[in-house]
């Protein structure tokens, strides 16, 4: 499927960044003021409303050869939302979406980063390297930069995993953010993000998160993940206004509908 | 069962804060111009107008999956009234739409609209 072009640097928008979230709920109300409501999950849709300035000739060719090769709205692409976190369940480790090896025990309920009580323990009782990853159909190509909170009773190297890539960093004691920046693999149709602590090695984590784009921003909760594949234009025109020698502005509409 | 989430400071709401009681009257008029006044509800009901600004983006998917994971106006939670502390424990989102505009880094905006629930 097709992927929504990063801008030269990287990174999807500028701000302003409007975001709309929608669900549909059928509500029959009652004569006596109860209701009576039904959930519909598969009638969710997201927009975003992406406007851009001071684009480089490069970028706008970019943005409106990929507007062409969608048709505009005719056809789909994947599309990383750029006010979230791509991983889906980050404060819920032991959710299906992760993959932990066998010997790396997760243990919930420990005081984050943040104050909160959503940090994990994990504890490798192996004779070699666990991991724990979880992996996105995101892009081959694209710069991801992998973050997450971590903390450990004495000083221990942990991998942060991104694909085949990997970096090893010291986790200290008191939390401390790690942050590991990539560009994929262009051949890659998925990448895996995640750590990897060695044998016998014991760290507190939280907050990972991974955005597509070259440093970590503010960690941001997530359930849902943020790579929308079937996101398309709203619109079948694009227009832009070129404002000066190489550099123009445009803005961009995108739809994202659970049931299409 | 869940609880609406507070910003960092732990407050729920900024200025301004908006809130509304409403009661649910009939009024029968006849043809004597004298009117019949009852009460057709058992009580009054409670609407919050929650508008936030210079969010961080932290806070501001706190909310999105708050919202989410409620689905709209689906699912029923606990929310205590800034105003005076006291705690309605079946409330709701009033809709199935939520806008969050991010105009800068650390400088987002939103607003929900929460909703007591009768029953």
């Amino acid at each position: 499927m097709s992927v929504f072009p990063q801008l030269g640097p990287g990174g999807f928008s500028q701000f302003p960044v409007t975001k709309r979230r929608r669900t549909r709920t059928v509500v029959n109300p009652a004569v006596d003021g109860t209701s009576i409501k039904l959930a519909d999950p598969a009638g969710g849709s997201l927009e975003w409303r992406l406007e851009y300035r001071g684009l480089s000739d490069a970028e706008l060719d970019n943005l409106q050869q990929f507007f062409s090769d969608m048709e505009g709205s005719l056809n789909g692409f994947t599309f990383l939302d750029p006010c979230g976190n791509l991983l889906a369940w980050s404060e819920e480790l032991n959710n299906a979406v992760w993959h932990a090896d066998p010997l790396l025990a997760l243990t919930g309920g420990v005081t984050d980063a943040m104050g909160g009580s959503n940090g994990w323990h994990a504890v490798n009782s192996g004779g070699g390297p666990q991991s724990m990853i979880q992996t996105l159909n995101a892009p081959g190509g694209y710069i991801y930069c992998f973050s997450v909170y971590g903390q450990a009773a004495q000083a221990t190297t942990i991998s942060l995993l991104a694909g085949s890539q990997s970096v090893n960093r010291t986790v200290d004691t008191g939390w401390s953010r790690l942050s590991f920046a990539v560009v994929s693999d262009p051949t890659a149709t998925s990448i895996a993000f995640g750590v990897q602590i060695p044998a016998g090695g014991a760290v507190d984590l939280f907050g990972p998160q991974v955005e597509a784009q070259p440093a970590a921003s503010v960690y941001k909760t997530g359930t849902t993940g943020g790579v929308y594949e079937g996101a398309r234009f709203q619109d079948d025109t694009i227009t832009y206004t070129t404002t000066d020698v190489n550099r123009h502005s445009t803005t961009v509409n995108i739809f994202y509908a659970d049931d299409l | 069962m869940a609880t609406f989430p507070a910003l960092k400071t732990k407050a729920v709401a900024q200025y301004p804060a908006s809130k509304a009681i409403r009661f649910q009257n009939q009024v029968l008029r006849f043809v004597d111009g004298v009117e019949q006044r009852y009460r057709d509800s058992a009580g009054p009901l409670h609407r919050w107008l929650i508008a936030l600004n210079e969010l961080d983006e932290s806070e501001l998917a706190a909310l999105e999956d708050f919202f989410a994971t409620n689905e709209g106006q689906f699912e029923s939670f606990s929310f205590t009234d800034p105003w005076d502390g006291q705690t309605y424990t079946n409330c709701s989102l009033a809709a199935d739409e939520m806008d969050m505009i991010a105009t800068g880094e650390m400088r987002a905006k939103t607003s929900l609209t929460v909703t007591e629930n009768r029953g």
